[in-house]
């Protein structure tokens, strides 16, 4: 059992990874606009644009 | 006259903004060898533009989403100026490789299409180094390279693709609200991290409590506990612990203070009994308290959508050049460097850098912003001018009078900010409640120490400690922010955007609604609603000849009936000898025919005889809201045409409704005693303020409010703003202009009149479900505070209890989208329709 005073540390450790990752995902704007990427995303270039003349 | 009269033909579907293309503007054109119906010229242009440029899956995009646009917004009048450093060094930063960048409002976003395109479309254009789109917030942010693009080259590609954009200060404007967003973001996600994690420890310390634990592993769970809570107290819950502090020193009980008692007291209890190393703990309850009250607080936040401040679109509608006359010529110098005496010229279509007076010159200015006049003021010299308006056909020599802060748009501007500083501020509800709520439980939890204490001193704490962590102002806490969050969101789907929280409460007490006229409860768009014509003439012939005439002139109602010829797809002869007399009217040899438009007093001058029947006509429609254009042909008046700004579509159901409701109705324009007469005898009783200055819209609301009026204004213009900022509630209409909807708690963003009381409704609903979710956290207080001062709690009937309290509110307000439907599903289309069959008629 004494094997959770190691894990239960480790545990809270990669809780904190995540953290940092979040933290940094809302420095670099990843949560300001919440609804335009999700479109985006399905925006490929692959619809046929009118007789495929190049833009 | 019945409402059926108005030219609305089969609906066709605009092929660019998919909205009816039926009106008075429409038009067809060829693109890409197929006709198309298009709702306006504007929407055909941009077309044409998109597949020219070879972007034409914009339109796959755009259905496949099922959504519309809206016809392209004007395009910002001089983009050269923001070429210029000293008009640059406000907005763009520079970046050490030499590239600038710089955050641009851009109006007409509407769907992810639009993103797409405008990214696209700024992609191919060389120099353009980043451009990125936000949808939510509608804002470009671009990175290019001077050397090879100009700022006004991007501006005037978005302006071809039907987009209007204007940079601006970002920093300034948002800096603040966005600083504030992603703290409590930041502190979300922490506490979030929080709650995750001490979950576990729970669920290991409630499974020990069941099948037995050995207390050296209790004791190491309760140490985890506090580390995890600890830092999540301070940091995430510092918001509330700061506020509430903040609002004992001003003796101001808010919402703050009973989270911060409720976390501090669980914390300091469960702190004392890891230390004791006896007991039960509760440090996974101030952690998810904290979090679940977070996450509330940020959906409220989300909801708002408090941009850019309504200041700043309003010095955008100011010029920053100006062409001044000096001796040698004429030169571009920056607005800040004009002084009185300055002498101006402004060409055709240009915007007036400043107050002032005409030497020179003879136009029309477009002045509607300012005044709320629909019609362009003739201007001579001697005539003043104001800065922000809009010269029409011809050129103008002003003479400086007033710059800056002087100018009738600074102080408009200046209003508008008095305005918002004196607004009064709605009280929610929460607000009025929690000092009370918060003096009880503090005052029960003493009591309960006292009467314990005869027994011994642990006890007594246990148990008022007890009290006040089970009266959970978690529910209280969320109560209000849950339902805000769920109503602005089912709101936003209905094309209802609230900007504003508190405005959703303040719109359920209102009693007293005041309309803008030109824009809101009229189309704000002169337009040819019908034609008499003589015996023997056909409507068409007479529209042949009145537009022939009239596509050579700029005016509005040269422009209604140029637009009505094309939208019935008549063709146009030559016209030779176009002529305009002044204050009269127009003229033009058609064919060889001499055709004269205009009022009584051309075709008096004219000598032409004005028959009987017609003049009764023509004295019908001055009598009503519209202009009598008479047209003479050959000596002979052939017919009239009525130019009128029409009624919006369910105006005078909005005002029966209002009404029926006992809620007052007011009438503000700044048109003419008559026109608002007219308009009031067509959609029934109400008060009616007519020749209303700007300045004076707003203190016509603070009279209202005087008398204890509870005021919703409704609005368009730049000369509402004032109004909407002060008043009590305000919604400003989607077609007006940018500066009222920032003024404004609400947008329409399709302009329909008949949601208005929608918006009303959405309000009513809310607060019942705040005042819903108060009782449930109050019945429950009821229930269990005399429970936890009879010291009968156990830790499981409290893990049990306390989260059920807060899963209760957040249903009952997540329950709001459904009675919305249910009750917008039936309630105002059986309303209008009763009234359109009970067939009443103008």
């Amino acid at each position: 059992m004494s094997v959770i005073y190691g894990l239960i540390p480790g545990m809270i450790l990669l809780g904190l990874v995540s953290v940092l990752i979040f933290f940094w995902a809302v420095r670099a704007g990843q949560y300001d606009d919440l609804e335009g990427p999700a479109h985006r995303i399905l925006n490929d270039d692959d619809i046929d644009d009118h007789g495929s003349d190049e833009p | 006259m019945s409402k059926n009269n108005s030219p609305i033909e089969a609906a066709a579907i605009c092929h660019h903004c998919g909205l009816p293309a039926a009106a008075a503007s429409a038009c067809d054109g060829l693109v890409a060898g197929e006709l198309k119906h298009f709702c306006c010229s504007g929407c055909l242009a941009v077309c044409r533009v998109i597949h020219d440029s070879g972007l034409a899956g914009f339109y796959q995009r755009l259905r496949s989403q099922e959504k519309t646009l809206a016809p392209p917004p004007e395009s910002p009048a001089d983009m050269e100026q923001y070429d210029l450093p000293e008009v640059q060094q406000g907005f763009v930063r520079d970046l050490p490789d030499g590239r600038k960048e710089a955050h641009l409002l851009v109006e007409g976003i509407h769907c992810a299409a639009c993103v797409w395109l405008i990214e696209k479309a700024l992609a191919g254009l060389q120099g353009v180094v980043r451009a990125e789109v936000n949808l939510a917030r509608q804002r470009l942010w671009l990175q290019w390279d001077p050397a090879q693009v100009s700022l006004s080259a991007v501006i005037r590609r978005l302006a071809l693709l039907g987009y209007a954009a204007t940079p601006f200060d970002q920093e300034n404007a948002e800096g603040q609200m966005q600083r504030y967003n992603r703290r409590l973001l930041f502190r979300m996600g922490f506490a979030g991290f929080g709650a995750m994690n001490i979950m576990w420890i729970s669920i290991a310390l409630y499974a020990g409590s069941f099948s037995g634990i050995e207390t050296e592993y209790k004791q190491f769970f309760h140490w985890v506990g506090f580390a995890i809570a600890t830092p999540v107290l301070l940091y995430s819950g510092g918001l509330f612990l700061a506020s509430a502090w903040r609002g004992l020193k001003l003796r101001h009980l808010t919402m703050d203070l009973p989270i911060a008692i409720g976390a501090s007291v669980t914390y300091g209890y469960s702190l004392w009994r890891t230390l004791q190393g006896t007991g039960e703990v509760y440090f996974d309850t101030v952690v998810t308290f904290i979090f679940i009250i977070l996450v509330g607080r940020y959906l409220e936040a989300m909801a708002k959508r408090n941009a850019s401040s309504a200041t700043l679109r309003l010095m955008e509608l100011q010029p920053r050049m100006a062409t001044r006359i000096i001796e040698s010529g004429e030169e571009r110098v920056s607005v800040r460097k004009l002084v009185p005496g300055d002498r101006l010229l402004v060409r055709p279509g240009d915007k007036l850098p400043a107050d002032g007076r005409v030497l020179s010159g003879d136009s029309h200015v477009d002045e509607s912003m300012l005044s709320g006049e629909s019609y362009p003021q003739h201007k001579i010299a001697g005539s003043r001018v104001s800065a922000g308006t809009v010269n029409g056909e011809g050129v103008l020599t002003v003479a400086v009078e007033q710059i800056g802060s002087g100018t009738v748009l600074s102080r408009i501007i200046h209003l508008v900010e008095v305005a918002q500083g004196s607004k009064a501020k709605v009280q929610r509800l929460a607000d009025r409640i929690v000092p009370w709520f918060v003096a009880a439980t503090l005052l029960l939890a003493l009591l309960t120490f006292g009467y314990w204490l005869r027994q011994d001193f642990d006890t007594a704490l246990l148990v008022a400690t007890a009290v006040l962590i089970i009266t959970c102002p978690c529910a209280l806490g969320l109560s209000t922010p849950m339902a805000v969050a769920v109503a602005a969101g089912a709101a936003a789907r209905q094309g209802v955007l609230i900007r504003n929280g508190e405005a959703l409460e303040g719109l359920s007490t209102v009693d007293h609604v005041v309309f803008d006229k030109t824009g809101t409860l009229t189309e704000g768009r002169m337009r040819v609603s019908r034609i008499y014509a003589v015996a023997d003439v056909n409507e068409n012939d007479l529209l042949r000849y009145a537009g022939a005439v009239e596509r050579n002139f700029s005016h509005p109602l040269a422009r209604a009936i140029v637009q009505e010829a094309e939208r019935r797809g008549l063709g146009f002869a030559g016209t030779v000898q176009v002529q305009a007399l002044a204050g009269m009217g127009v003229g033009g040899l058609v064919d060889g025919v001499q055709v004269w438009l205009g009022n009584a007093r051309l075709m008096t001058q004219q000598g032409i005889a004005l028959p009987a029947e017609l003049a009764a006509r023509q004295q019908q429609i001055e009598n009503g809201m519209g202009v009598a254009v008479l047209l003479a042909a050959g000596g002979r008046v052939l017919g009239i045409l009525c130019v009128e700004d029409r009624v919006r579509e369910g105006a005078r159901e909005l005002v029966d409704l209002l009404r029926g409701q006992g809620i007052g109705v007011t009438l503000l324009t700044g048109d003419s005693r008559r026109a608002a007469e007219q308009l009031r005898q067509r959609l029934g009783e109400m008060h009616v303020a007519a020749e209303v200055m700007p300045e004076d819209k707003s203190r016509e609301i603070a009279a209202l409010q005087q008398q204890g009026r509870r005021v919703l204004m409704v609005g368009d213009g730049v000369n509402d703003a004032p109004a909407l900022a002060l008043a009590d509630v305000s919604i400003a209409m989607g077609s007006g202009t940018d500066v009222s909807m920032e003024c404004s708690d609400v947008v329409l963003m399709g302009s329909e009149l008949r949601k208005v009381p929608y918006a009303i409704e959405v309000g009513r609903l809310t607060l019942r479900t705040i005042r819903q979710n108060l009782m449930l956290s109050l019945v429950y207080n009821a229930i269990l505070v005399p429970v936890a001062m009879a010291a009968w709690v156990t830790p499981v009937f409290a893990a049990i209890a306390m989260p059920l309290s807060s899963l209760l509110v957040i249903g009952n307000a997540v329950l709001i989208r459904y009675r919305m439907n249910r009750f917008f599903s039936r309630q105002p289309e059986v309303v209008y329709q009763q009234r359109l069959q009970g067939g009443y008629s103008t």
